[in-house]
């Protein structure tokens, strides 16, 4: 089996206005005991899954929070316990600010060889907005210095439809991407989650939102000028220079398993769905005692497993790959499917075209009214 | 048992009075029931009944009481509806009584449905013995209420029970006051047979139970029995009395009261009100006050998915075995498919009826905006009776229209006079009547018409007098009114589900308002979707809901995919309640957005 192996770093220096992802501020004093107990997870996991990780990604949170002798430990304990084969991808995520070109020198001789760095935008006055702890010059900053430390697959994650945001702002940030000279393109539409400041600051009305037409404006701005500048969509929200598709993004989409180690992490293998423990000190515990801290998220039917084959598959531009549908669930996708596919067909969200089936570029707009379309 | 040691006996109280509190006392006081075997509400037998702290079915039970003077009395309890829709039902039960109780909470007072039953009861000569209940509850004025219901009611309340039924105050004293107050009924075993149906259920295995009080005569196994008003004869199978549960005995006499069970399968043939006779020995007049079903309030009924159409018809006459109110006959919508037009005594029975529907049966459904029933007057000469707005002959060939007016009495404190009037005034009421019940208290009198009843009179009215309004109705008469249908067009297409007929004057509000309402209900899709409300070919107002811009998850938090299915399985969830109108999905609510107005 070979797989990918996802690793989380619930630690942050500041929360984002926007996120609701499993991840904290000022709580460093866990961080040693969190490592160590992350190795053991990574240590009892390598033990039992047999074959070859092929991508590996440590996201979090701000992986580079934590000291860089704590890191060190994580990817020397991963290389140990799992054999990553030598063509890999190895992802960092990164946050300007909180690395230096020592650091990234070090990551880079670990084998790291692709930096996610979270820059979301080049507007000073935004970036305070969303309560990001960097400048845009930080970002920039970082950017310069991946390429310096030896990094040859740098991508960021760009934000749109934030308070504040206006189309303007939005096109001069990504001019300033382009600048860059960059290898991937993350594009994410701000939604405003529960348990989040925005939530909040939403409800007593202090969250000066674009409106949806601004919003589109933005959405349609990206996918028109991302592509024009050489960054070819490969996914809903994700474009890249040719031969640079994230191959661990493309793990999810494409039915591959993957392996999640640390707090909250989610792992698909053997046709389950598991969740780790959410709370990073009941992590920490039960590693302590060397019990399991996953626990079953869903039992997958095989009709569940055609739904996300579906919905998941159909988030790539390439689409549903109809022959590996056959072969994965031994009949015709059209045999399940026909009525959907023809009414979507039929509303122009879906094209059905050599061996294929693929959102148009209006199926990418109302993505989800395909996807639920395909839960049976 | 000697007919003058027999009471009949019912009790008149408002919602939460606490007439099943009391009714479960006196059946665990007299032994009738043992304390375990009581569920908390004897009387209250369906679920949704116990929910609502209403009573749909009378319930009718006999308690064996010996009285003071050691004698063995045989009292037999007739439990009414307690609302406005049964009100002909209660008439029939108190017409099978000599007395009743009439419960009044200590410290809430006399509410306007109470003065509606008690003055039910007066004429129909009852003797009322007044129970002042909840006086253990610290805001309890007993002596206050005593003054207002005979200042009210003009009731003497020398007698009047204080009584707390929760902590088991003053039972003794309501049975004692039943056996002396209430006259034993007056009967003659060996007069023709007459009996009144009172009420009835189905049995799966019995067929149609009723209810009945024996007035005359007497009713024995193997006899031969005629209903008077449906023609329907049956040969008697079972005789007997409710301890509450059925008990048979050889035979009812004159006076007494119980259930009879024969050949009767459909419950259409047992109609509350009806006489019962024998056919060897007819009785030469039928008892009075008979009344056929008079449903009120009409609306559609149609299956989300129209594959439950069957099952929808199965439930309706399922539930229609035990209650003959229902009325039920299939109906198409151009915008719904196939369904049935519904007939309901009022707004209560019908959400209790389609409550049943989607939580015994598992039926989605879409129900229409609550209509009454039209007398359109058609300029051929013609009367059309109109239950369905979208059925509304065109504008030229109307002459004009009748509308049901109601009696409409509120009770209020007197600081909200001002607010009922003023919502009455609104609602086309024409003022009748206004009577001081005593210092803070007024009862004003309207004539409404049925259909702003419906709309939302009440709620409006609860919440201008801050929940301290009671309300009572009664149909009086149709009067001409200028009414038209108003028409609302989804995507340019009309929608005939969603017509509904007003007053011409309140036409163009109207229409707007409801063109607001579904822009608030109907959510955002691909394409925008024009709103438009229309009399006649006249558009009158226009509301547009926006596309949807976009609709797409872009995070995949570290391959958390259960997260995205669960998204995707809500808003799926969300879809099964709605209806395609044409190219439109429409939730099930936006068919009763005009109740929704404010």
């Amino acid at each position: 089996m070979n797989y990918g192996v996802y690793i989380h770093i619930p630690f942050c220096r500041k929360k984002c206005f926007y996120c609701d992802f499993p991840s904290f501020a000022g709580k460093e004093k866990y961080m040693e005991d969190y490592v160590a107990a992350l190795c053991r997870e990574i240590t009892m996991q390598g033990a039992l899954l047999p074959g070859k990780a092929v991508t590996v990604y440590i996201g979090g949170g701000t992986p580079t929070t934590l000291p860089l002798k704590l890191l060190e430990k994580i990817i020397v304990q991963l290389r140990a316990s799992f054999e990553i084969v030598n063509d890999n991808e190895f992802t960092i995520e990164v946050n300007p600010g909180t690395v230096t070109l020592a650091i990234l020198e070090r990551l880079h001789e670990l084998g790291v060889n692709r930096l996610s760095i979270g820059v979301q935008s080049f507007n000073d006055n935004l970036l305070q907005r969303i309560g990001r702890v960097h400048t845009a010059d930080t970002a920039r900053y970082a950017v310069l210095m991946a390429r310096q430390a030896g990094f040859a697959n740098v991508s960021i994650d760009l934000m749109y439809g934030l308070p504040g945001q206006t189309l303007t702002i939005l096109e001069e940030s990504v001019m300033q991407a382009f600048e860059l000279d960059l290898q991937h393109i993350s594009i994410y539409g701000l939604q405003v989650e529960e348990d989040t400041v925005f939530f909040r600051q939403r409800d007593m009305g202090k969250l000066d939102l674009p409106d949806e037409d601004q919003v589109e404006q933005m959405y349609d701005y990206m996918v028109y000028v991302l592509p024009k500048h050489g960054y070819a969509r490969y996914e809903i929200s994700n474009f890249a220079r040719p031969g640079f598709a994230s191959r661990h993004n493309m793990s999810y989409w494409q039915n591959v398993p993957y392996v999640g180690l640390g707090a909250a992490a989610h792992s698909y293998y053997n046709g389950h769905r598991l969740a780790n423990l959410q709370d990073i000190s009941a992590y920490i515990a039960k590693l302590q005692k060397g019990e399991a801290v996953s626990f079953e998220e869903e039992i997958i039917t095989s009709e569940i497993s055609m739904e996300e084959f579906c919905f998941l598959a159909l988030r790539t531009t390439k689409g549903i790959d109809k022959a590996a549908f056959s072969a994965a669930f031994h009949c015709m996708i059209e045999s399940v499917y026909s009525d959907v596919i023809a009414a979507m067909k039929s509303k122009g969200l879906l094209v059905d075209e050599g061996g294929w089936i693929h959102l148009t570029p209006l199926g990418m707009k109302y993505g989800n009214i395909v996807f639920e379309a395909f839960l049976l | 048992m000697q007919t003058k040691n027999i009471r009949n006996f019912s009790i008149i109280a408002h919602i939460d009075h606490g007439k099943s509190t009391i009714a479960d006392r006196l059946i665990e006081y007299t032994g009738t029931l043992s304390k375990r075997e009581m569920e908390a509400q004897v009387l209250d037998t369906m679920d949704l009944e116990r929910e609502r702290g209403i009573t749909i079915k009378a319930q009718t039970v006999r308690l064996d009481y010996t009285g003071e003077d050691g004698e063995l009395y045989e009292l037999n309890l007739i439990d009414t509806p307690g609302h406005v829709d049964f009100t002909y039902e209660v008439s029939r039960s108190l017409a099978a009584c000599e007395g009743a109780l009439l419960v009044v909470d200590a410290a809430q007072g006399v509410e306007a449905q109470t003065l509606a039953n008690v003055y039910m009861a007066l004429e129909h000569n009852l003797e009322i013995i007044p129970v002042i209940n909840k006086i253990d509850l610290p805001n309890a004025d007993p002596e206050k209420v005593k003054q207002e219901i005979e200042d009210v009611i003009g009731l003497d309340t020398s007698d009047a029970v204080f009584a707390s039924a929760k902590a088991g105050i003053g039972i003794k004293e309501i049975l004692d006051k039943v056996v002396e107050k209430v006259p034993a009924p007056s009967g003659d075993d060996n007069k023709p047979l007459t009996a009144l149906i009172f009420d009835s259920y189905f049995d799966p295995y019995k067929g149609v139970i009723a209810h009945i009080r024996v007035m005359d005569g007497c009713i024995k196994k193997g006899m031969m029995l005629r209903m008077m008003a449906t023609g329907k004869n049956f040969e008697v199978t079972d005789v007997g009395c409710f301890k509450p549960a059925p008990v048979n005995m050889e035979k009812l006499s004159a006076g007494q009261v119980g259930f009879v069970a024969g050949s009767l399968k459909n419950v259409k043939d047992v109609r509350v009100g009806d006489t019962v006779t024998s056919m060897e020995n007819p009785a030469a007049k039928a008892l009075e006050g008979y009344r056929g079903v008079n449903p009120m309030v009409y609306c559609g009924l149609y299956p989300v998915d129209s594959a439950d159409y069957d099952n929808l018809k199965d439930a309706l006459e399922k539930l229609q075995l035990n209650d003959a109110a229902l009325v039920f006959e299939p109906e198409t919508s151009m915008a719904l498919g196939f369904g049935y037009r519904c007939g309901f005594l009022g707004l209560l029975h019908m959400d209790v009826v389609q409550e049943r529907l989607e939580r015994e049966y598992d039926l989605r459904l879409i129900t229409t905006a609550p209509s009454v029933i039209y007398h359109v007057h058609k300029t051929n000469g013609e009367m059309l009776k109109i239950d369905n707005p979208s059925k509304l002959p065109p504008a030229t060939e109307v002459e004009f229209i009748e509308e049901p007016y109601v009696k409409a009495t509120v009770i209020v404190p007197n600081d909200y006079v001002g607010a009922v009037m003023e919502i009455s005034q609104e609602k086309r009421g024409e003022f009748k009547n206004m009577d001081y019940l005593d210092v803070n208290r007024v009862m004003i009198t309207y004539h409404i018409p049925l259909s702003e009843i419906i709309y939302d009179y009440f709620d409006r009215l609860k919440s201008a007098t801050r929940g301290y309004a009671s309300l009572d109705y009664e149909l009086v008469d149709y009067k001409q009114s200028k009414l038209v249908k108003l028409d609302i067009l989804l995507n340019a297409e009309p929608v005939d589900a969603l017509s509904i007929i007003v007053h011409t004057e309140r036409a163009a509000a109207r229409g707007r308002q409801l063109a607001a309402k579904l822009k608030e209900i109907i959510p955002q899709q691909m394409f925008e979707i024009p709103i438009q409300a229309a009399v006649g070919s006249k558009i009158i107002a226009r509301e547009n809901v926006r596309a949807m811009r976009k609709d797409v998850l872009a995070k995949c938090y570290g391959g958390d995919i259960s997260r995205k299915r669960k998204l995707l399985e809500k808003q799926k969830e969300g879809k099964k309640r709605m209806k395609s109108v044409g190219n439109v999905e429409v939730p099930q609510e936006a068919f009763m957005a005009i109740l929704k107005i404010d």
